[in-house]
């Protein structure tokens, strides 16, 4: 909570900031806010946040399960911001807005993490939204860039009307919009009338095509293609983090007891999200391209966990395996960002030899690949791991798929390690590393090694 | 002194990979003989009743029965010995040859060895997963980075090839935690199942689960070890790696699947092994008869070699998934005595083709006259691989024969075979090469230098001794096998 209101003064400040323009101001200001509600979460993670959590009792709670996924967001914020004093160095009158709007997106999915009201969740989605929609389309010059904004807008308006629609009929079945009510009349009907079947359906649809999970995955290659390079990550990471959050919070707390006949349709769209995303990752040429197929993947994988809400385990799978995903993929777009940008090229081959030119850069993508991946010792292992094991008993054949699929993966994600170790230089270019760059992607290859030698500090918080 | 055999090798690995400028060499050399020395002064102070010694066991995932827990038994000693033996010698016989990014050539290889070690002396069931991948990661750099023609395409084959088949060991390991009883250690909030061996190996499974358990398993360690029909991978590997990568992969990494199945797969799924044993023993045997055939007809040495190394690790496959006590014997000690033998002549192998610039029998004749005492030690290795009595081959592969026959007399007698056909195959390369002939480049053929002496002399002089005294091994594994088999009921 007081990292929420953090944020959003933070996020008010810089966009006034913005229109003074002073650079100097926003660039302090906006990892001062990030690190203050840091700090804040951190606090309230071990000492309990008694007063707010009382006075706001019926919107949201700030619980350890909101707190743990703060933290999440918070971090790969911070290591995103990193990059993008770099990477945001062509923007001038509108730098303010960039960071205010990412600022915002951040409040929304805060909201998401800690929601107990349906009414906070939509607010939440809507809050992390809007923002985004402008961000993927802030190259207003580059053709790619509106078509993202475009399609993102368009998807996500569907989107959220049906999930608008699978709330009011979940109301009109429960007469509730609160979590806990919701639970406690479903439990005690003991079945589930069409009505609110229809509306966890509904529900279901409108959350899957803000996690891409398949069949409405299909703006998310385009859209994560066109939106400039740090949006994408920010997208990938801070985003699906929140989405799942939110897809946990809710079927945890609210629809636990509502019946078999969801787990068949998540079931599905797990093993189909797992499988689409992973043979069609295998033929893509663009590495962004191939980046947006394997986050929607990943969000198969995490699906898992959503359908065994509410077992020990599940929570600290989906906890740990956000933030390794998180911190390996922001590693990835990092690295890819200064390679693609100083070659002019987007594709694998612009990392053909990479490891003889910049052996640290390379050495940070290829533990970021395999970690994605999933391949042991790396903290992508134990991720799918706690995914897996929490699955396994009551969805063998599922886990089966995942493994067949983690193993399909390996062929993308090596595509990028071969060519930078194995394949001879092709490109005249140098690569320059600027300074923020070197500590953001240090600092998280030390955060993935720390996951790998501690990975129950984290899958035990909740 | 488990953990000296991990963080040696790993320090140096990470000094060498993290730096540049440090002489690669040396500390390369310096590393590996020190965990030989480890080896040596735990060998010392060694109890072979069969329970473990030296054991290590902090928490790892405590909420998730995790542990980082080693310990070496005698089945585990002697692989250990196997790879601190073996990787001065690799390590040496790479300072033939000048690699570009020196530094990360002896990393990798440093980082391969302790990955080795902690396979063979893990004693939780993730922690041997994660080594037992671990040792994937270097292996396919070197081969890929410092391989010959089509490395890419070859090495991702045998990549994704035995990545697939541990995640189904993952998959069955995973059966069989979840089966074990849940307990509430002290200090936890909440009960947990546990990966320790012990634990795992007290499950009961009823007769299906043990079914599918074993089989995930044996695909994990039949690609790797590997057994006909998972074999494709390994031709194309073994002759496209690196003289030092093909070492590793043949005289240790593929142990990793012979000891997984004494150690994990058949303790952990007995129920299920008088309906899989047959099987896998006719696989195993199939396989032995099919790679001898091949490797009588090839004229590239290295990929005779390749294929001779399918037949023999067959014959071990076999003797020890008949699991009696000759054959789970044998197949302990033709563990060391293959990765000794094939060690020697993969370097046989580069000293041929570093002199020859071919590979091939053909281009090879006369050297003998030219090299007498390449000769002699090439005669003496390749006669240990032919399990000649009195070399250390013999032994070995008598009791896995013994072992194979007391399962079936029909395998028994086909397995029987691959002593006639390594016979064969082994002598006609040796003719070839050595005798005949002489060509214009075999006439000045210079005979072994001061390094190749040592390595080849270590080589020989082990295959003789433990062809003369066959029971310093025998003895050190006889406890845990013993016990191994008695604590496996089916």
């Amino acid at each position: 909570m007081k990292a929420l209101i953090i944020l959003f003064l933070t996020a008010i400040v810089v966009l006034f900031a913005g229109l003074l323009k002073k650079r100097d101001l926003i660039q302090s200001l906006r990892i001062g806010g990030i690190l203050a509600a840091l700090v804040v979460t951190v606090m309230d993670l071990y000492q309990g946040n008694q007063w707010f959590n009382e006075m706001y009792a019926t919107m949201f709670r700030f619980d350890t399960y909101a707190l743990s996924f703060t933290v999440v967001a918070l971090l790969a914020t911070l290591l995103l911001f990193g990059l993008t004093r770099w990477g945001f160095r062509e923007l001038y009158d509108t730098l303010g807005d960039h960071y205010a709007l990412i600022l915002f997106s951040l409040c929304g999915a805060l909201c998401m993490f800690s929601f107990t009201n349906m009414v906070m969740l939509f607010l939440g989605i809507e809050i992390l939204s809007i923002p985004l929609y402008v961000l993927a389309g802030s190259r207003r010059d580059d053709l790619r860039s509106n078509e993202a904004a475009m399609k993102y807008f368009l998807m996500g308006a569907f989107a959220t009307g049906i999930l608008l629609f699978g709330i009011a009929l979940v109301y009109g079945a429960t007469a509730s919009f609160d979590l806990a009510q919701i639970h406690s009349v479903i439990v005690a009907n003991g079945h589930s009338p069409q009505m609110l079947s229809v509306g966890i359906i509904l529900i279901i649809i409108g959350l899957s095509f803000k996690v891409s999970a398949a069949p409405f995955h299909f703006w998310a290659p385009d859209v994560y293609t066109g939106s400039p390079t740090l949006v994408t990550a920010f997208m990938a990471t801070v985003v699906k983090t929140a989405g799942f959050a939110a897809f946990y919070r809710l079927f945890s707390m609210a629809f636990i007891g509502a019946g078999e006949f969801w787990m068949a349709a998540l079931a599905m769209i797990s093993a189909l999200t797992m499988t689409l995303a992973n043979t069609t990752a295998i033929f893509q040429t663009n590495f962004k391209r191939m980046m947006a197929y394997s986050s929607i993947s990943h969000a198969g994988y995490l699906m898992l966990a959503v359908l065994v809400a509410g077992q020990p385990g599940a929570a600290g799978a989906i906890l740990y395996y956000a933030l390794v995903y998180s911190l390996a993929t922001i590693c990835a777009f990092g690295c890819f960002l200064l390679v693609a940008e100083q070659n002019q090229d987007e594709s694998f081959s612009a990392f053909n030899g990479l490891s003889k030119k910049q052996p640290f850069l390379a050495a940070a993508m290829a533990l970021a690949m395999l970690s994605l991946a999933g391949i042991p010792p790396t903290a992508g292992f134990f991720g799918k791991y706690f995914l897996f094991t929490a699955a396994f008993e009551q969805y063998p054949w599922l886990v089966v798929i995942a493994v067949i699929n983690s193993a399909i993966s390996i062929y993308y994600y090596f595509k990028v390690i071969i060519a930078m170790y194995f394949s001879p230089e092709t490109n005249a270019y140098e690569v320059f590393i600027p300074r923020g760059f070197r500590w953001a992607i240090a600092a998280g290859l030390v955060l993935i090694a720390l996951l790998t030698i501690m990975p129950g500090s984290v899958y035990n918080l909740i | 002194m488990s953990l000296l055999l991990l963080l040696i090798p790993l320090l140096a690995a990470f000094s060498l990979l993290a730096t540049r400028h440090l002489p690669a060499r040396q500390i390369a050399l310096a590393a590996t003989l020190a965990n030989l020395a480890v080896t040596a002064i735990a060998l010392s102070g060694f109890n072979g009743d069969g329970s473990f010694n030296y054991e290590v066991n902090l928490p790892w995932v405590a909420t998730a029965g995790i542990s980082f827990r080693l310990g070496i038994d005698g089945i585990s000693m002697l692989l250990v010995l196997l790879t601190n033996l073996l990787a001065p010698l690799i390590v040496y016989t790479s300072f033939s040859r000048n690699f570009e990014l020196e530094n990360r050539y002896y990393g990798l290889v440093l980082l391969m060895t302790a990955a080795l070690n902690g396979v063979f002396m893990a004693l939780d069931g993730l922690l041997f997963y994660v080594f037992y991948e671990l040792a994937l990661i270097p292996i396919y750099f070197i081969c890929a980075i410092w391989g010959g023609e089509n490395r890419i395409r070859i090495t991702l084959k045998f990549f994704i090839y035995t990545f697939v088949g541990s995640l189904f060991m993952l998959v069955a390991l995973l059966a069989v935690y979840l089966k074990t009883p849940a307990f509430v250690a002290e200090g936890l909030p909440a009960a947990t199942h546990s990966f320790a061996w012990e634990n795992l190996v007290a499950v009961q499974l009823d007769a299906s689960t043990a079914w599918w358990v074993m089989l995930g398993f044996f695909l994990a360690f039949a690609v790797k070890m590997p057994v006909f029909p998972f074999h494709t991978w390994q031709p194309d590997t073994y002759v496209t790696a690196p003289t030092g990568g093909t070492m590793l992969l043949s005289g240790i990494m593929l142990k990793m699947g012979i000891y997984g199945v004494i150690r994990w797969m058949v303790p952990l799924a007995p129920e299920a092994l008088h309906v899989w044993a047959p099987v896998f023993l006719g696989l195993a045997v199939t396989g032995i008869v099919y790679a001898s055939l091949i490797a009588v007809k090839q004229s590239d040495l290295k990929r005779l070699i390749a294929y001779s190394s399918i037949a023999h690790v067959g014959l071990i496959a076999a003797g020890v998934m008949a699991w009696n006590k000759t054959g789970v014997q044998g197949g302990m000690i033709q563990m060391l005595n293959h990765g000794i033998n094939v060690v020697g002549l993969f370097f046989i192998v580069d000293i041929l083709e570093r002199r020859l610039g071919s590979r091939s029998l053909l281009d090879m004749g006369g050297i003998a006259k030219s090299a007498p005492k390449f000769a002699t030690l090439f005669m003496i290795i390749m006669l240990g691989s032919v399990a000649v009595p009195l070399t250390n081959g013999f032994v070995g592969e008598f009791l896995l024969l013994n072992g194979v026959w007391n399962y079936n007399n029909w395998l028994g007698a086909a397995a029987g075979l691959t002593i006639i056909f390594g016979a064969v195959y082994m002598l006609r390369a040796y003719g070839l090469a050595m005798f005949g002939e002489a060509n214009r480049q075999t006439e000045n053929f210079a005979d072994v230098d001061r390094r190749e002496w040592i390595i080849l002399g270590a080589v020989a002089g082990m295959v003789l001794l433990f062809g003369f005294f066959p029971q310093i091994i025998l003895n050190l594994t006889d406890g845990s096998v013993n016990k191994i088999l008695g604590a496996v009921q089916f």
